[in-house]
């Protein structure tokens, strides 16, 4: 496309002016992307991400409650952070939650996805049925759950069996597991949706191939499937890990990070922080630990991974 | 695409933080008041007593030059944004809130106007009320809101039929209790209903028991700032006796993962699978909307129990005194404002409370009781709180804002036994006071 451009560009003549207006000088020239094209974009982006970010950044560094003027306190919010047991507690937590996310949905995701693409019968319908979660906000999939997982009235009451006296959010284990639950249930679907469109983009031909070399069902889904779900993979990964880091509304409402503190998460704990203990210095520190770690998490996997350089999956296919 | 969205949100939930306060703090500085149109802001927490507001803001708009405009915010994120908004220019000139600690950090930012010169002039303003619930909104010595709303009492309520069929009598003394939590348990009911996943509930039993045992004298020391009040005898007692009813298996095991705001609790006492449960006097219209048929059978009410050889009076009560009107010290009118807060003892605004099943704190609710909607419910919450040497609010109101959720992460971990009573009184003394 950019050669396209160039190659085009001399057709315009020499002359400066045409140069600045080459779409209203030749109709059969495109005209090429400036900085113009990107403004509304970049503004929007500025507005809302870059300037809110540097406010952050210096609210970290105030003391300040919401009443009168933002006090500027050095370094004091970060050290208080570093020194506060909660704020190591909920890193653990957050970790482990996404670990959790990721080591549960990956696999039932690819399984899921890879059914999905396929031409059974009765395909399509299930897979209308599991897209629901999906389609639910957050907030309501939290809602429906906790519910559903009242001791006295919901699920745990007939089931005894399994859930003892159903005392799901009192337990630290329990609790988490009902997070990690809950995120797969609402999540799963979604990256089902990406190895689904994945594992449809995969060549005909492959398959084939390995039937005639007399490779079996497993065989394919080992040797041609996965390996080319490759880089669905790392970007469905890559999406997980970012959601587990900033995970909230889950936790907000299924367990308000208790019992004790027990789940609370970094994010929820910079909500608690800035919200309802009206400390919006050390919830800035928070938030901006957040989205540094976010954003290194993101990177290292994008390295390591080889994504970045975008390496084809289809070498010597096409 | 909701995975996708969250680290945007987050972005974006910084956002939202720095910018609404960079704002908020820059006209803060402006040091612009409100000009001066001839109005008095009104802010008011948004629900279904709006109505009663908005009746007497007309009634006062009939006869004021200055006229009175009514803002609401709706649901629980008002104290929220009312701490966001109330340093700006665009703060409003009288706001509602729970008295308490919910004031205390807006009194020490001197934004609002001591009381005391408009009770001089006009002595009704504070004579009208019950004195137990106007105290409670008086801070450093001064007066700083008006009582504008119902009280609403901690009552422990109970399921008639389950108490016969254990032969069980609604108890009087905490020994009576004790006695009823082990009848109960032993016919296979959960002897008292717990929302413990909202922890306010549990909150309350920590209230009167430390009220019963200790009198309210040692919480007010403790919110008072000094917090050896916390490791003093009487309230280790008090928390010995929590332990003892919930080893007891008073609360069953899984009252952690039982709610009230989701309707978990008051289904259990009202399906009967629980004997009592302790909450708030709205509980009893909250079982109106949810179990018509119990409310009207079987739904029983008492104070809570006393205890034997505590320093509290027994006749003391806890819970939320009231809402109030307080007042900012930027207002341009406050003789209108005076006039306004008169309101607030008018027979026309405890008629209207009353019809709404409200049960205002003023003297003459007294003589309206007998024509409301609940007339035997309505004159036992009066009396008990009238005649109440001592309305204990909410802890977590008592205490800042920014105190409660560490508060609520103690009562809830010395509950369920991850704190004992001396991690319990560490994390007490570790709150802010101010």
């Amino acid at each position: 496309m950019t050669t396209q451009i160039t190659s085009a560009r001399p057709a315009a003549g020499p002359r400066k002016e045409s140069r600045r207006r080459p779409a209203a000088s030749s109709a059969t020239q495109v005209g090429r992307p400036g900085f113009a094209w990107a403004l509304p974009a970049a503004v929007f982006f500025a507005l809302f991400a870059i300037a809110p970010l540097i406010m952050v950044v210096v609210l970290s560094f105030m003391s300040w409650d919401g009443l009168g003027s933002p006090e500027f306190v050095g370094t004091d919010n970060w050290s208080r952070l570093m020194d506060d047991p909660v704020m190591l507690k909920s890193i653990w937590l957050t970790l482990l939650l996404t670990v959790l996310g990721v080591v549960v949905q990956t696999p039932l995701s690819i399984v899921l996805g890879v059914w999905a693409a396929g031409h059974q019968r009765n395909r399509a319908v299930l897979s209308v049925i599991y897209f629901i979660p999906l389609l639910l906000s957050a907030t309501a999939v939290s809602v429906l759950w906790r519910a559903l997982l009242d001791p006295n009235f919901g699920i745990p009451a007939d089931a005894g069996w399994l859930f003892g006296d159903g005392n799901l959010f009192g337990e630290q284990a329990t609790a988490i597991g009902v997070l990690a639950f809950v995120s797969t249930w609402q999540f799963t679907p979604f990256h089902t949706l990406i190895y689904q469109g994945a594992a449809r983009a995969i060549p005909q031909v492959l398959y084939q191939a390995a039937e005639i070399d007399g490779a079996g069902r497993y065989r394919q889904f080992f040797h041609i499937t996965l390996p080319q779900l490759r880089n669905s993979m790392i970007t469905s990964m890559i999406l997980m890990i970012v959601g587990g880091l900033t995970t909230f509304e889950t936790v907000l409402i299924l367990t308000q990070g208790g019992p004790g503190t027990d789940t609370t998460i970094s994010a929820y704990y910079m909500y608690d922080k800035a919200f309802k203990g009206f400390d919006f210095g050390a919830g800035s520190a928070i938030a901006l630990a957040l989205v540094v770690a976010a954003t290194v998490i993101s990177l290292i996997v994008v390295r390591v991974s080889g994504y970045d350089k975008m390496r084809s999956s289809m070498e010597g296919v096409s | 695409m909701k995975t996708r969205a969250r680290l945007p949100r987050l972005v974006a939930c910084g956002a939202t933080l720095a910018l609404a306060l960079g704002l908020s703090a820059c006209g803060g500085d402006g040091g612009g008041g409100s000009s001066d149109d001839g109005k008095i802001r009104v802010l008011v927490y948004g629900d279904a007593t709006n109505k009663v507001e908005k009746r007497i803001v007309d009634t006062f708009n009939k006869t004021s030059d200055v006229k009175v405009v009514l803002d609401t915010i709706p649901g629980a994120d008002y104290q929220k944004k009312l701490q966001t908004i109330i340093s700006t220019p665009q703060a409003p000139d009288v706001f509602f809130n729970w008295g308490g600690g919910s004031i205390k950090p807006f009194v020490k930012a001197d934004l609002l106007m001591p009381l005391d010169d408009l009770i001089k002039k006009n002595p009704d303003l504070e004579n009208k009320f019950l004195p137990s619930v106007f105290n409670n909104a008086v801070v450093d010595g001064k007066p700083y809101g008006v009582p504008m709303r119902g009280t609403q009492p901690v009552l422990l309520f109970h399921n008639k039929k389950v108490l016969d069929e254990a032969g069980v009598k609604p108890p009087k003394t905490w020994d009576e209790l004790l006695d009823a939590v082990g009848k109960l348990k032993d016919r296979g009911v959960t002897p008292i209903a717990l929302g413990g996943g909202d922890i306010w509930p549990t909150q309350m039993w920590f209230q009167y028991l430390y009220d019963r045992v200790a009198g309210p004298e040692l919480f007010q020391k403790a919110v008072g700032g000094d917090k050896s009040a916390w490791e003093s005898a009487d309230s280790k007692k008090a928390l010995g006796m929590i332990r003892e009813l919930v080893d007891a298996g008073a609360f069953g095991k899984n009252y952690d993962s039982v709610k009230y705001t989701n309707g978990g609790s008051p289904a259990l006492l009202a399906s009967g699978k629980a004997g009592f449960e302790l909450m708030g006097s709205w509980y009893y219209s909250q079982q109106q909307t949810d179990a018509e048929k119990f409310a009207e059978k079987d739904l029983g009410y008492t104070p809570f129990p006393t205890v034997e050889g505590g320093k509290g009076d027994p006749a003391n009560v806890a819970g939320n005194t009231n809402n109030y009107y307080s007042v900012m010290k930027k207002t341009k009118h406050p003789e209108a404002v005076a006039e306004f807060l008169k309101l607030m003892y008018s027979d026309e605004f405890v008629k209207a409370q009353l019809d709404i099943g409200n049960l205002p704190t003023t003297t003459n609710t007294d003589r309206f009781i007998d024509s409301s909607a609940t007339p035997e419910y309505s004159r036992f919450q009066y009396d008990l709180v009238a005649d109440a040497p001592s309305f204990q609010l909410s802890w977590d109101q008592a205490y800042p804002q920014k105190a409660s959720s560490s508060m609520h992460q103690a009562i809830q971990q010395f509950f369920n036994g991850q704190l004992d009573a001396d991690g319990f009184i560490k994390a007490m003394q570790a709150l802010p006071t101010e």
